[in-house]
C-alpha cells in the first residue's frame, strides 16, 4: 500500500485540500492566531456561520488541547495538532459527493475502500453550539467530522452551514502507511517528529506540570472582565479574542488538574454566556450593515 | 382496475437505529391513509437502507369509490318558516355543505327534527389524492432527533435528496423540500450508477440490485450472516453475531461485504469482555469464536465496500482495531500493578453527585445498606456478611482505573472491577459480586447470579435513587439522564426473581437517612422524597407485572391498597392474573362478589368503631350472610396469616360468598330510613369489603366482557 500512496507528504496533503476546495468556490483563509481547541472556534466559522450571509471558506487551524498531550510519546495523541476546516453556507445539496471528491483528490478512490457516514452528532458546550451529522469512516477509521450546524452561540442557524473537519495527521498516517505521528513525512525531507517532538514534550510538561495555576486563574478572571467590557463597548470581534483566551486558559487549568468536577460546569457556563453575547452582538451589527455579503 | 404504488425517500445517511422505526411509521400511516381515502392496498412492504426509506403498496384501486357525505344541519323549525320556505339558516347550511336548498331533507332524530344534506362525492383518481397523502406521511415521520438543512423550513433525520413516487408507471405530482418526485433513484455510491431509472414499482428491487443496492433489509441481513459464517468457517470458527449489532450494521450498508481481519494472539490474554467491547462496541465488528466458544484472534467487519476491495479494506480495519486493543492491554497492565483495594482512598477525590459527597462516602453507605439488606432478607450468614462488606468497599474502585477511565470502555465498569479484584487476590465471591453489581443493565440483562451480587446491586441502586430524588433530580417525560427508571426496575426485578421479602418503605427510609443533608434549601424533605420514591417504584412494579401478563387494571387494583413488600404484592397480582387467565368466570364471580359491598359502603362515612349487632338482624338472609362471612373470614385469615400467604385459596373462599351476597341484596334493603338498622347493615358490608381488600381494591378492575 505504501508504494501506491506513500508519496503524499503532509504539506502536500494540505496543499491538495486547499486546491480542491478553492476550486469548489471556497476562499482560502489562514489560521487564526489565538490558541483554540478546534477549527470551529475560529471567527471564520464561529461568527461567519451566524446570519443569512452566504459563506464558503477553507483553512488549516492548529488546535490546542492541553489535556491530550502525552509528552510526545503516544503515537496518536498530540496536544497541538491540525484541523483542516471547510465551512459552506447554505449547505449545498451535493455536499457529500463534493466531499468524496476531496478524498479522490487525495488519491483515495472510494471504489477501493469502505467509506461510510456513521451517525455522530456534535456539541460544543462552551460555544453554545450543536450540530447533526456523521463521522466519516475510511476502512473503519474516523477521518472527518461532517456536521450540519443547527445552533451557534445559542442562536439557531438559519440558513444552515455545513462544516467539514478533516484530521490531516490521521489521513496522512493512513496514506503514508505509518503508525506513529513522528514517522509522518512532512515534506520529502523532514518528518513530523523532527519538527514537532520537542514542542509536544515541552508543552506537555508545561501544561501538566509547571503552568502557574494562580496566575492562570487570575488571567481567566481578567480575560473574562475584558471580554465583558469590550462587548459593552460594542466591539464583538475583539471581544471574541478574549472569549478564546478564556477558553484556552480554562483548558490549561484543566490539564493542571485545577478544575474540580463541580467548578467545571460553572466555568463552561461563563464562557458560553460570553460567546452568546458576542454572537448576538455580531449578528445585530451585520444586520445594521445590511448583511453586506448577501449580494456576493 | 388496481395499480401498485412505490414511494422512496432518498436521504443522506440516516442513523442506523432510526431506519426501522421510520419504516414502521411509514407502513402504519400509509396503510391508514390509503384506507381512509378508500384506496386500500392488498399488501404493503417496506425497504430500508441508510440512504433510502421505501414502501410499496400493492393493488391500490386507480380511483376512489363514489361516496355520500351526510351532514346534519339546524333544527327544522329554524330552517323553514311557517310557510315551509327555507330561511337564511337553511340557505347558509346548504351553501356551506355544497348542497342545493332543494336537496335538504328533514328527518326525525332522537333530539327532534333536523335538516340534513346529502352530498354525493364522485371518487377522485388515486393519482390526484396520493401526493397529499405521501407528503403528509413524510412530514409526519418522527425521529429521535431531527435537523434542518440549507435554507429550508422542514425537519427530518438527515437531508432529503431525492424522491421517487410512482403509481404504476406514472410519476406522481409531488414536491417536498424543494424536490420534485421522479422515477430516478440512485445506486450504491461505488457499485452502481448515480441515476437509476425505475420503470414501475414491481421493478424497484431489481433495478436497485443491478446497481449494487440490496434495498430489502431482510435479504441484506441474511447475506451478512451467511458471509460472516463463511469467512469464519474458513478459519474453523464461527461469528458471534450479537442481535443488536447485526441490526445496526445492517442499516449502515446498502450492500454488505463482510471482511475478515486478524490481530496478534497475545491480545487474547485480555478479559474476553474487553475484546468483545473493543470489537463490537467501537468498531461494530463481530468477534470470532472457536468450537469451544473461546475467542479467536480474528474479527469480521461488515462493510459497504465492493467485494473486490475486501483485502485493502480488511487491512485498514486491522490498523484501526490493533491500536485500540493495544490501549486496552496497556491499561490492564498499568491498572493491575496496584491492588484494587488500595484505590479506595482515591475515591475520595471523585464527586458522586453534587451535594452528595464523594464516591468513598458512597461505598461506606453501600456497606451499611448491604448489611441492612442482608439482615432483612437472609438468615444470618457470617461468610456472606463479610463478602458483602468487602464487595461494598471495593465495588467502585475500578472507576479510578485507566481502563474504565477510557470513555469507550467505561461501559465495562463492574466487569473490570471483578477482574481486577481477582488479580488482587480477593475472594472469588467478592470478585463476582463486584462484576455483577450493575446488573441488570437493561431489561434484557439478567439479574446478578450470586446473593452478594444481588444485595450489592440493590444497595447501589437504592442509594442512587435516594440521592437523586433527594436532590429533586426526578425523571420527567422521556428524560432520565441518571437512568433512574432502569435502576428502580432493576431492584424490582431482583426482588421478583429471588422472592426476597422486605419492607420497601424501610429500605427507602434507611437509604435517605444515610445520605448527607443537601446544601440547598430548595430540595424536598426526606418525607416527601420517600413518598415520591415509593410512587416511582409502584410504576416500575406495574410495568414488571405487565411483562409477566398482569393486566393494567389488576396492577392498579393490587397497588391501590396499602403495600410495602414487592414480593407479597407480586403474589397477589399474579394470583389474580392467573385466575383471570385460567378461569375467567371464577374471576368475574370474585370481582362481582367484592364490588357490591364495596360500592354500597364506601360512599358512606361510617364510624370506625361500628360493630355488627346480630340482634338487629330482621331478615333470615342477614343471619345467613353474617354466619357464612364469619366462616369465610376465618378461612381467609388462616390462608393469609402465614409466612407464605396462599392468595389462591383465599380468593376461592371469598368467591364462594357470591350467591349469598346476591341473595342478600335481593332480600335485604340496606339503605333504610332507620339509622341503627342501616348502619348495622352497612357495618356488615364494610367488614366484607375489608376482607376482600386484603387482596386488592376490586373496584379498580375492569371486568372482562361486561
Amino acid at each position: 500500500m505504501s508504494g501506491v500512496y506513500g508519496q503524499l507528504v503532509f504539506q502536500q496533503l494540505i496543499r491538495t485540500l486547499d486546491n480542491y476546495w478553492s476550486a469548489q468556490g471556497c476562499h482560502l483563509s489562514y489560521p487564526y492566531e489565538i490558541e483554540m481547541g478546534a477549527g470551529t472556534m475560529a471567527p471564520d466559522t464561529f461568527l461567519r456561520s451566524l446570519g443569512p450571509e452566504p459563506w464558503q471558506v477553507a483553512y488549516l487551524q492548529p488546535s490546542r488541547r492541553p489535556t491530550d498531550g502525552r509528552y510526545g510519546e503516544n503515537p496518536y495523541r498530540l496536544q497541538r495538532y491540525f484541523q483542516y476546516q471547510v465551512l459552506i453556507k447554505p449547505s449545498p445539496a451535493d455536499i457529500q459527493e463534493t466531499y468524496l471528491g476531496s478524498l479522490e483528490a487525495l488519491a483515495i478512490k472510494p471504489e477501493d475502500h469502505d467509506i461510510r457516514f456513521v451517525e455522530d452528532d456534535w456539541e460544543a458546550p462552551t460555544l453554545g453550539a450543536a450540530g447533526v451529522g456523521w463521522e466519516v469512516w475510511l476502512d473503519g477509521m474516523e477521518i472527518t467530522q461532517f456536521t450540519y450546524f443547527q445552533q451557534v452561540g445559542g442562536l439557531p442557524c438559519q440558513p444552515v452551514s455545513v462544516e467539514l473537519t478533516y484530521g490531516p495527521e490521521r489521513l496522512a498516517m493512513y496514506l503514508q502507511n505509518v503508525d506513529d505521528y513522528r514517522d509522518l513525512m512532512w515534506s520529502d525531507d523532514i518528518r513530523y517528529g523532527q519538527l514537532r517532538f520537542q514542542e509536544e514534550k515541552q508543552f506537555s510538561q508545561y501544561n501538566f506540570d509547571t503552568a502557574d495555576v494562580p496566575m492562570l486563574q487570575q488571567l481567566f478572571e481578567m480575560y473574562e472582565r475584558e471580554a465583558t467590557a469590550i462587548i459593552n463597548s460594542g466591539l464583538p470581534l475583539p471581544a471574541y479574542d478574549y472569549v478564546l483566551k478564556c477558553s484556552h486558559t480554562f483548558n490549561l487549568l484543566d490539564s493542571r488538574g485545577a478544575v474540580s468536577v463541580t467548578e467545571r460546569h460553572g466555568i463552561i457556563l461563563r464562557i458560553r454566556n460570553l460567546a452568546r453575547q458576542v454572537a448576538e452582538l455580531y449578528l445585530a451589527q451585520r444586520e445594521e450593515l445590511g448583511f453586506p455579503l448577501l449580494d456576493t | 382496475m388496481s395499480v401498485d404504488l412505490l414511494y422512496e425517500i432518498g436521504v443522506e445517511e440516516i442513523p442506523a437505529d432510526a431506519v426501522l422505526p421510520a419504516l414502521q411509521q411509514l407502513e402504519t400511516n400509509l396503510q391508514q391513509g390509503l384506507t381512509d381515502l378508500g384506496l386500500p392496498p392488498s399488501a404493503i412492504s417496506t425497504y430500508g437502507t441508510p440512504r433510502r426509506l421505501a414502501i410499496i403498496a400493492q393493488d391500490i384501486p386507480e380511483c376512489q369509490p363514489d361516496s355520500v357525505d351526510e351532514h346534519k344541519g339546524p333544527p327544522a323549525e329554524q330552517a323553514f318558516d311557517e310557510d315551509g320556505n327555507p330561511t337564511q339558516a337553511a340557505r347558509g347550511f346548504a351553501q356551506a355543505r355544497g348542497a342545493l336548498v332543494s336537496q335538504l331533507e328533514v328527518r326525525d332524530t332522537e333530539k327532534g327534527r333536523f335538516v340534513f344534506a346529502e352530498v354525493h362525492r364522485p371518487g377522485q383518481p388515486a393519482a390526484e389524492v396520493l401526493p397529499d397523502l405521501l407528503r403528509q406521511v413524510t412530514l409526519e415521520l418522527s425521529f429521535p432527533k431531527t435537523m434542518r438543512w440549507a435554507d429550508l423550513d422542514i425537519e427530518f433525520a438527515r437531508p432529503i435528496r431525492w424522491l421517487v413516487a410512482l403509481l404504476g408507471e406514472e410519476i406522481l405530482d409531488l414536491e417536498i423540500a424543494g424536490l420534485r418526485a421522479s422515477r430516478t433513484s440512485r445506486g450504491h455510491r461505488v457499485m452502481g450508477e448515480k441515476r437509476v431509472e425505475i420503470p414501475s414499482p414491481s421493478l424497484y428491487l431489481e433495478r436497485l440490485s443491478e446497481n449494487g443496492v440490496i434495498a430489502d433489509h431482510h435479504q441484506r441481513q441474511e447475506m451478512i450472516v451467511k458471509q460472516a459464517q463463511q469467512l469464519a468457517a474458513e478459519v474453523d470458527g464461527r461469528p458471534r453475531t450479537d442481535a443488536d449489532i447485526l441490526t445496526e450494521v445492517n442499516f449502515l450498508v446498502e450492500y454488505p461485504t463482510c471482511v475478515r481481519g486478524s490481530f496478534d494472539p497475545r491480545y487474547l490474554d485480555l478479559p474476553p469482555e474487553i475484546l468483545v467491547t473493543v470489537l463490537q462496541g467501537h468498531q461494530r465488528a463481530f468477534p470470532v469464536e472457536d468450537a469451544d466458544g473461546e475467542l479467536m484472534p480474528k474479527f469480521i467487519a461488515v462493510t459497504n465496500a465492493r467485494p473486490e476491495a475486501a483485502h485493502v479494506v480488511s487491512q485498514g480495519w486491522e490498523r484501526v482495531i490493533v491500536p485500540r486493543l493495544d490501549d486496552a492491554k496497556f491499561y490492564y497492565q498499568h491498572d493491575t500493578r496496584q491492588p484494587l483495594g488500595q484505590r479506595r482512598e482515591e475515591l475520595k477525590r471523585v464527586t458522586f453527585l453534587k451535594g452528595m459527597g464523594n464516591l468513598y462516602q458512597k461505598t461506606v453507605r453501600l456497606e451499611q445498606l448491604a448489611d441492612w439488606l442482608h439482615q432483612a432478607v437472609v438468615s444470618e450468614d457470617k461468610q456472606l456478611r463479610s463478602v458483602l462488606s468487602r464487595s461494598a468497599q471495593l465495588c467502585k474502585c475500578d472507576l479510578v482505573t485507566m481502563m474504565v477511565g477510557d470513555l469507550k470502555l467505561a461501559e465495562l465498569q463492574g466487569v473490570i472491577g471483578g477482574y481486577y479484584a481477582r488479580a488482587s487476590g480477593e475472594p472469588e465471591a467478592v470478585a463476582q459480586a463486584i462484576a455483577e453489581h450493575y446488573q441488570p443493565r437493561s431489561p434484557q440483562d439478567p439479574i446478578p447470579a450470586s446473593p452478594a451480587g444481588q444485595l450489592i446491586s440493590m444497595a447501589d441502586k437504592i442509594d442512587n435513587l435516594a440521592a437523586c430524588f433527594r436532590l429533586n433530580l426526578i425523571p420527567t417525560g422521556s428524560a432520565d439522564p441518571h437512568g433512574l427508571r432502569r435502576q428502580a426496575a432493576g431492584i424490582v426485578e431482583i426482588i421478583i426473581q429471588t422472592g426476597y421479602s422486605l419492607s420497601l418503605s424501610a429500605l427507602i427510609d434507611y437509604a435517605l437517612q444515610l445520605l448527607p443533608a443537601p446544601a440547598e434549601d430548595e430540595v424536598p424533605s426526606n418525607e416527601q422524597t420517600a413518598v415520591a420514591l415509593k410512587e416511582f417504584f409502584a410504576a416500575r412494579l406495574a410495568a414488571a407485572w405487565e411483562q409477566r401478563g398482569v393486566s393494567y387494571d389488576i396492577a392498579r387494583a393490587v397497588l391501590a391498597i396499602p403495600w410495602d413488600d414487592i414480593t407479597d404484592a407480586t403474589r397477589r397480582a399474579t394470583c389474580l392474573a392467573d385466575l383471570k387467565g385460567k378461569d375467567p368466570e371464577a374471576f368475574v364471580d370474585l370481582v362481582t362478589a367484592a364490588e357490591r359491598p364495596a360500592r354500597i359502603t364506601r360512599p358512606e362515612s361510617l364510624p370506625d368503631s361500628l360493630q355488627v349487632d346480630t340482634s338487629l338482624f330482621e331478615h333470615p338472609t342477614e343471619t345467613l350472610m353474617s354466619t357464612e362471612f364469619e366462616a369465610v373470614r376465618q378461612d381467609v385469615e388462616a390462608a393469609l396469616d402465614q409466612s407464605q400467604p396462599d392468595y389462591a385459596r383465599a380468593t376461592e373462599y371469598l368467591r364462594s360468598l357470591l350467591p349469598t351476597i346476591h341473595q342478600y341484596f335481593e332480600d335485604v334493603m340496606v339503605m333504610v330510613e332507620n339509622e341503627r338498622l342501616r348502619n348495622n347493615r352497612l357495618a356488615l358490608m364494610a367488614q366484607i369489603d375489608t376482607v376482600f381488600s386484603r387482596i386488592a381494591d376490586f373496584l379498580q378492575i375492569v371486568p372482562p366482557n361486561s
